[in-house]
């Protein structure tokens, strides 16, 4: 165990930037989100979690997948250079870190692997804070997250009076650590503080069972009444994955791009010929939460939630994730 | 005189015991103490779900569109800014008179949810009242069929209402050089989602089918970048020009806090100066200033 | 799939239209091929994702297949298939792909198969029907009930009257909703055709695939023969992005059509949402 002043973070920081792009959540016009560190900048690391999960970083809002070139007949397509920036990110809350493992499985596993995804994620080390002090709309334990110490990362961080607790979990990890070493001192294991408690809690048990019995109940259509439609939810979800692939097309030449998509939208699922199966607010509503609480489970065996709490905060009219499992789990069939 | 919000769930009742009405749209305590969404009460026994408070911000006229093609009539709470809002939607031939009931209720303005979640609870007297109410200049309903009584909601209001700021962001923004603003609108339009919140909770946006549904269309990118966040931002605030209630709803649903209503307010602004003062969403007769046509118009037609 | 780790699945290969068959007045066949030769080997009733680089890509069923190409029938419907409608031979593509899991080629192994297609739904059953006909010795009698809207409309006709009637114990009938002066054929809606022929459902599996309306009133027909859920196989068409189970579009419940169709079981497609 391992411990930094407070003061000297930014040091930490900079000695990583010499090897990687480091990301670190800071204040950008009154929200935190992950920023490159550029040897200062207003970190944001005491005030709950980020605006935007860092899914961006691993799965950005945009990317291009190729370029090509059209003469006629003819046609040339070419691929982009693989992404080999090394980067760490620090400040990854818990409910984030598990974000990171669910988005695993669904870009890493199952037949293929998405090669964008796997070589941010490959290039990238992960160095979490734990909380001490959760925020109101936080109900991550919900999900068997500990807030007090983040899965599947490389560093695990504690802020303790005056400073950081830090651990190396992976031999990544500890590399790191070796490369601040003169910043850091030896600390007792005794001095990790206790772990937030979320602010709401909620029990899981049971609700993917129940869901499955509930693809046509009455409670959907009420539920959805007041949804917008607007799909902010599913933008700022740290485990929302869905993409559109589209081009861009300028003359004889253009570009391939994913981009971030929501099955909140009706034209997310609108087919050529205009038949939509998911016409109206009260099917792509059910699609979300059944996505994240029934189907994802059933896929691959884990909640597609981590409780982080962003859905319901920025939700416009209050659809509350929450609120939706507990009322799941108290309709009659 | 018993409260508002019991007049409020007293009515509901009655409409829907009678079946004058299908529904009931009005607000409900939401998660937290500083939010109440929008509630759809379609049972008599559920009126009690109804709330009036300093939180019911929800603009609610543009749920009337969910119902459009059926027939039944429904009832919704109107505050001021809510009922310009179907003044909005009668205006461009939305929504059917006969089949909405409007509960007025005199506004004493609404306090801002945010501002009111990071004080506490312990200061809730403490929350300013949002944006939109320090300079709305009608808190009391333009439109309605019955109006519920109070005492006094309208006088603190006018004691607080300050219509003088109402334009103080956007004489800041228009006195910043052209670089200066680009460097402000495209760092704030930077995190656009593209959500289309705003455009969805908007009164003034009603377009059966939105071009920015239409990706296919090739009139704007689905890339999230500046070049198309921008168009999206220019075009959104343009197609309300004009027909802008200034409700601020476009702002408060933005998940990104990005300040929608200072480029709303700049095009009133503009049109105030162009085509004299003009308020949208308060006389249902009085054509708005780009919906019509006029010999003297202060742009040539070419 | 570890050695192939490093190609990006989501990056096509482009490939070359080779030859353009016109079936029907929307419906055209297109044969591709790459300068390695054949794109990939699919199995019957795999998709492949086609593209017009400047204009956009769509899931498409295979056909067919050649040892050097790819066949892809394709009807106009939109933006994408506009553009190949108008495309020449020797145009490039981008292909990517197989996708999908494919008719259940080693089930049906031994059975007497049913093939039931309207208008374009005969693309898909078609792979499956040439399979069969290469493995004549492992599945019993094949009979083909097709039908189309007019005359026009009817795809693969050279299968359907020449090369098909020709296979050894196989059985062909075809009718359309509408004939024409030169029409001597059958008309009247395939269900009603179905019924009509009446196939006894003891050793069979049908294989059906058409608009869904008509996929809708097959089942009701089936069901009247006393076919069981699990002897009734279909393929489902969803908006597909991705093709490898990623981008979300696809989804029936937690499956995947991309990935875990087109093809189902109506058992199958009975324990899932009914979204389609
Ligand atoms: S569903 Fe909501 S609470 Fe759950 S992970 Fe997504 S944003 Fe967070
Ligand atoms: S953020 Fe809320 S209103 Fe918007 S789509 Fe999600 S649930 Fe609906
Ligand atoms: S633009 Fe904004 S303030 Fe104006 S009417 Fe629409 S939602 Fe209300
Ligand atoms: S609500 Fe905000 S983030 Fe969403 S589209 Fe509008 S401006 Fe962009
Ligand atoms: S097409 Fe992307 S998941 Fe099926």
């Amino acid at each position: 165990m391992l411990k930094i002043a407070k003061d000297k973070l930014p040091e930490l920081l900079q000695a990583w930037a010499g090897g990687a792009k480091v990301f670190v959540p800071q204040d950008k016009g009154g929200v935190s989100v992950f920023l490159p560190w550029e040897g200062q900048g207003n970190l944001t690391l005491g005030e709950g979690n980020t605006l935007e999960p860092p899914k961006d970083l691993f799965f950005p809002r945009t990317e291009t997948m190729y370029r090509y070139q059209v003469q006629g007949k003819e046609a040339s397509l070419i691929e982009v250079p693989s992404l080999e920036e090394k980067r760490v990110l620090v400040g990854v809350r818990s409910c984030d870190a598990r974000s990171l493992l669910l988005m695993d499985d669904v870009f890493l596993t199952r037949g293929y692997v998405d090669e964008f995804y796997r070589q941010r994620r490959e290039n990238t080390r992960v160095v979490a804070l734990a909380c001490t002090a959760a925020s109101p709309t936080c109900f991550c334990t919900a999900f068997g997250i500990d807030p007090g110490r983040a899965e599947g990362v490389d560093v695990q961080m504690w802020p303790v009076a005056g400073g950081y607790l830090l651990e190396g979990v992976t031999e990544a990890g500890r590399e790191l650590l070796g490369q601040g070493s003169s910043l850091l001192a030896e600390a007792g294991a005794e001095n990790i503080p206790a772990a937030a408690k979320p602010g709401l809690a909620v029990e899981t048990s049971g609700v993917t069972e129940k869901l499955q019995r509930m693809f046509e109940h009455p409670y959907w259509t009420a539920v959805s009444r007041k949804c917008l439609g607007c799909g902010a939810c599913t933008y700022l979800c740290p485990t929302c994955h869905c993409f559109d692939i589209q081009g861009e097309n300028r003359g004889n030449s253009g570009y391939k791009f994913r981009c971030w998509d929501s099955c909140m939208f009706s034209e997310y699922t609108r087919m050529a010929g205009g038949h939509n199966p998911r016409p109206s607010k009260k099917e792509r509503l059910r699609n979300r939460f059944l996505h994240k609480l029934q189907y994802f489970p059933e896929r691959y065996g884990k909640f597609a939630c981590v409780g982080c709490g962003r859905c319901l905060d920025r939700c416009p009219v209050n659809v509350d994730i929450t609120r939706v499992i507990r009322e799941v789990k108290e309709v009659t069939l | 005189m018993s409260s508002i919000q019991e007049q409020m769930r007293a009515r509901a009742r009655e409409l829907l015991t009678r079946g004058e009405v299908k529904m009931v749209i009005g607000w409900e305590k939401g998660t937290f103490w500083y939010l109440s969404p929008p509630a759809f009460i379609t049972e008599p026994e559920d009126c009690d779900r109804l709330v009036w408070d300093e939180f019911c911000t929800n603009n609610l006229a543009k749920y009337l569109l969910d119902y459009k093609f059926t027939e039944d009539k429904i009832a919704l709470f109107v505050k001021g800014c809510d009922s310009r809002g179907i003044i909005r939607l009668l205006q461009d031939n939305q929504i059917d008179r006969e089949k909405v009931y409007l509960i007025g209720i005199k506004c004493p303005g609404v306090r801002d949810g945010r501002q009111a979640a990071a004080l506490g609870e312990e200061r809730r007297s403490e929350a300013p009242l949002a944006e939109k109410c320090r300079y709305c200049t009608h808190p009391e309903p333009v439109i309605f069929d019955e109006l519920l009584q109070d005492e006094g909601g309208a006088a603190i209001r006018e004691a607080q209402a300050t219509p003088e700021g109402r334009f103080a962001e956007v004489a800041r923004l228009e006195a910043m050089s052209p670089d200066e603003r680009y460097a402000f609108w495209t760092g704030e339009y930077d995190r656009c989602l593209r959500c289309y919140a705003c455009r969805n909770i908007c009164p003034a946006c009603n377009c059966r089918e939105c071009i920015f549904d239409r990706s296919q269309s090739g009139w704007c990118g689905k890339q999230m970048q500046r070049s198309e966040n921008m168009f999206f931002a220019i075009t959104r605030a343009m197609h309300v020009a004009g027909r802008c209630i200034e409700c601020g709803e476009c702002e408060r649903v933005c998940p990104e806090g990005i300040p929608i209503m200072a480029l709303n307010k700049k095009i009133i602004k503009d049109l105030n100066e162009l085509f004299g003062e003009y308020e949208a969403g308060v006389d249902l007769e009085a054509r708005p200033p780009l919906g019509q046509y006029k010999l003297d118009d202060p742009e040539e037609f070419h | 799939m570890a050695n192939e780790a490093r190609v990006n699945p989501l990056v096509p290969r482009t490939g070359r239209i080779i030859k353009i068959v016109d079936e029907t007045p929307d419906v055209k066949t297109f044969h591709i091929t790459t300068d390695s030769g054949k794109p990939f080997t699919p199995l019957p009733g795999q998709l492949a994702m086609l593209s017009l680089l400047d204009v956009g890509e769509a899931m498409f069923s295979i056909t067919s297949q050649g040892p050097e190409h790819l066949e892809l029938a394709i009807k106009r419907v939109g933006m994408l298939t506009d553009a190949l409608h108008e495309a020449e031979e020797g145009q490039t593509v981008g292909i990517r792909g197989p996708y999908g899991n494919g008719f259940p080629v080693e089930e049906l192994k031994g059975k007497d198969l049913l093939f039931i297609g309207g208008g374009i739904g005969l693309a898909p059953v078609r792979s499956l029907i040439n399979y069969c006909i290469e493995h004549r010795q492992d599945y019993g009698h094949l009979w083909i009930i097709y039908g189309a809207r007019s005359p026009a409309d009817l795809c693969f006709k050279d299968d359907l009257f020449n090369n098909w009637p020709k296979v050894e114990n196989c059985r062909v009938d075809v009718t359309v909703d509408r004939g024409d002066a030169g029409w001597q054929g059958h008309e009247g809606f395939v269900p009603a055709f179905v019924e009509e022929l009446h196939p006894d459902p003891a050793g069979k599996v049908a294989i059906t695939c058409g608009p869904p309306i008509m996929i809708k009133f097959v089942l009701q027909s089936m069901e009247k023969l006393g076919y069981k859920d699990d002897q009734i196989i279909t393929t489902l068409e969803m908006r597909m992005k991705c093709g490898i189970g990623k981008c979300g579009r696809c989804n029936l419940g937690s499956c995947y059509v991309c990935l875990d169709g087109p093809v189902f079981t109506l058992a199958q497609l009975k324990q899932l949402p009914n979204e389609y």
